[in-house]
């Protein structure tokens, strides 16, 4: 589903791409970038936790004149005293106006990093307002959008995420480079479909898609418990062969109390001793107490 | 300056990585001989050092640099170090003698909501003067890139100021000392609470995760989870947040450490000598 979403997201949608502190979705951004762009769309990155420079580092091509990056990074709350574009200018008109002047009148993808950046200085239902009039707006073919998950209340980041057509939350996988999202698609009928993917970014930020996490990995790793027998490569021998399970059967264990042994104890042969005791006239053997003798 | 953690971090004086964005954090732990060791490093690569020292005083930390082989004051008399005295600084706002003295870079002592716009006014005009090599008089010797330095920015929370705040402080940092002036800025962030308690001190919590998302690279010290024990004082958590040559996008490594007299040593992990 991460590859369909890659490939054409359909106009009007606002994608989100959730984070967390333990891995940054920054780089799936950038993948959504290199692929708009690869579309041959224009894209406009308003971006807030991140400059210019670093933006394009790794983005190549002929396809980077495409990209227009409006800095909000330098000065995003005017303190200085060339502000390029702060984050009070986060609404409709003014978004508008930047996407426009630039992009020819063919509707542009616009990239926002972050929308954490934003929320933490405007307020959560103006932000829910600006990004639903920009998804319905006409400059706008579709919206991505940066959202830090563990910065916010849950609350927010729900609210931002009902707007969203889709919602892809990322965390760092089992090995190495890779990643796990969760993604949640929301169609136009109003159905919702979840899945689960393990992908890794290459070097040209293009996303390979590893395997389905639900529904084939399982079915992968039964074989490899099948092949894997822990008595292949012993140096000795743990397996029977059918005459030597024959003598094993055959053989008597020395504490087993078979017939045979318990006759030879009962019936005792002659030769054996016997002790036969006749009370001696001197024997004091009182009846009552046949502990007398004893010195207690 | 460690030359163990150089080795874990691939770097030398001689050749850094610039436009970097530190992130040094501790939990039930003290993180605070690697800002020494960062102060250290950077002095002796040469680089214009601004260090906003919030906990200690100027002596407290010229007496460890001395022991890591370094002069601070010699730092400071050639115009390599600024270094900011928060103690002393704030005392000229709580307790006014004279009112000129006062540093406008401690504003926020005053009032906590105007936030720490003045104190980046004293960062930048401290760093991008001389970078510029505007002022390269009377023999002056020239240095080489900006370099921010905090210890700590907790104790920020701690004065009044809100996580916002505090993060806005950091991004404009960001901006200047990393992304204009091609510098590096490394910050320590102090943490006592559990880490999945949401509620209590949520405060430094959220700050980490907040510098977390802007740091290109995290040094976190903990304390061992087994306890106090004598040849091993922690663990460091490194991660790198972003591509380093060919390697993933995001690596961690953990190492464990002790502090010596005048140095540390970094291990993996159950390879201390004491183990061994």
């Amino acid at each position: 589903m991460l590859s369909d979403l890659l490939q054409a997201t359909d106009a009007g949608g606002l994608l989100i791409i959730q984070d967390f502190a333990s891995y940054s979705g920054r780089h799936l951004l950038k993948s959504f970038i290199n692929a708009a762009l690869n579309r041959e769309e224009a894209v406009h990155v308003f971006g807030f936790e991140i400059s210019e420079a670093e933006l394009k580092d790794g983005l190549k091509g002929p396809n980077l004149q495409r990209l227009h990056f409006h800095d909000a990074f330098t000065d995003p709350l005017g303190w200085t005293d060339r502000p390029a574009f702060t984050v009070y200018q986060f609404n409709l008109e003014k978004l508008t106006h930047l996407v426009e002047q630039t992009s020819h009148h063919k509707p542009a993808t616009v990239v926002i990093d972050s929308l954490s950046w934003i929320l933490s200085h405007v307020s959560p239902p103006v932000v829910c307002k600006t990004l639903q009039q920009l998804k319905k707006g006409r400059a706008v073919r579709s919206v991505i959008g940066l959202l830090h998950a563990d910065m916010h209340h849950i609350g927010t980041v729900g609210s931002v995420c009902h707007l969203a057509t889709s919602v892809i939350m990322v965390a760092p996988g089992m090995k190495g480079d890779e990643a796990v999202a969760k993604i949640t698609k929301r169609s136009k009928s109003g159905k919702v479909m979840q899945d689960e993917e393990v992908f890794s970014i290459k070097e040209d930020l293009t996303v390979m898609v590893q395997n389905k996490l639900n529904q084939t990995g399982p079915k992968q790793t039964d074989p490899e418990e099948q092949e894997s027998d822990p008595a292949a490569n012993l140096t000795f021998n743990l397996r029977l062969s059918d005459t030597e399970r024959e003598a094993k059967e055959k053989l008597a264990l020395p504490f087993v109390f078979s017939k045979e042994k318990k006759t030879a104890l009962l019936h005792s042969g002659p030769g054996s001793g016997r002790i036969l005791y006749e009370p001696d006239a001197n024997d004091d053997y009182d009846q009552e107490d046949p502990d007398d003798d004893l010195d207690v | 300056m460690y030359t163990e953690l150089n080795s874990i971090l691939n770097t030398t004086p001689d050749s850094f990585t610039q436009g970097g964005f530190i992130l040094v954090s501790d939990r039930h732990s003290d993180a605070s001989f690697l800002i020494h060791h960062f102060l250290s490093f950077y002095l002796r690569a040469r680089c214009r050092v601004c260090f906003l020292g919030l906990v200690q005083s100027f002596s407290h930390y010229s007496a460890i640099s001395q022991r890591l082989g370094v002069s601070l004051a010699q730092a400071k008399e050639k115009g390599q170090l600024i270094f900011f005295e928060g103690l002393k600084e704030s005392l000229s706002v709580l307790i006014p003698q004279e009112a000129s003295t006062a540093s406008q870079a401690v504003d926020f002592l005053r009032d906590p909501t105007v936030g720490l716009r003045s104190l980046y006014e004293f960062v930048r005009s401290s760093l991008s003067s001389f970078g510029g090599g505007e002022e390269v008089t009377d023999g002056a010797e020239e240095w080489g890139s900006p370099v921010l330095l905090v210890d700590d920015l907790s104790v920020l929370l701690s004065l009044g100021l809100s996580v916002g705040a505090v993060l806005d402080f950091t991004h404009y940092c960001r901006a200047t000392v990393c992304s204009q002036l091609q510098g590096n800025m490394v910050m320590l962030v102090r943490c006592d609470g559990q880490e999945e308690e949401d509620s209590g001190d949520e405060g430094s919590e959220r700050l980490l995760k907040g510098l977390t998302h802007q740091c290109s690279l995290s040094l976190h010290v903990q304390g061992l989870p087994t306890g106090y024990c004598r040849d091993i004082h922690g663990q460091v958590e490194v991660c790198w947040r972003r591509r380093q040559g060919d390697g993933p996008h995001t690596q961690k490594k953990l190492f464990q450490y002790k502090v010596h007299d005048k140095g540390a040593s970094f291990f993996a992990r159950g390879t201390s000598s004491a183990v061994l």
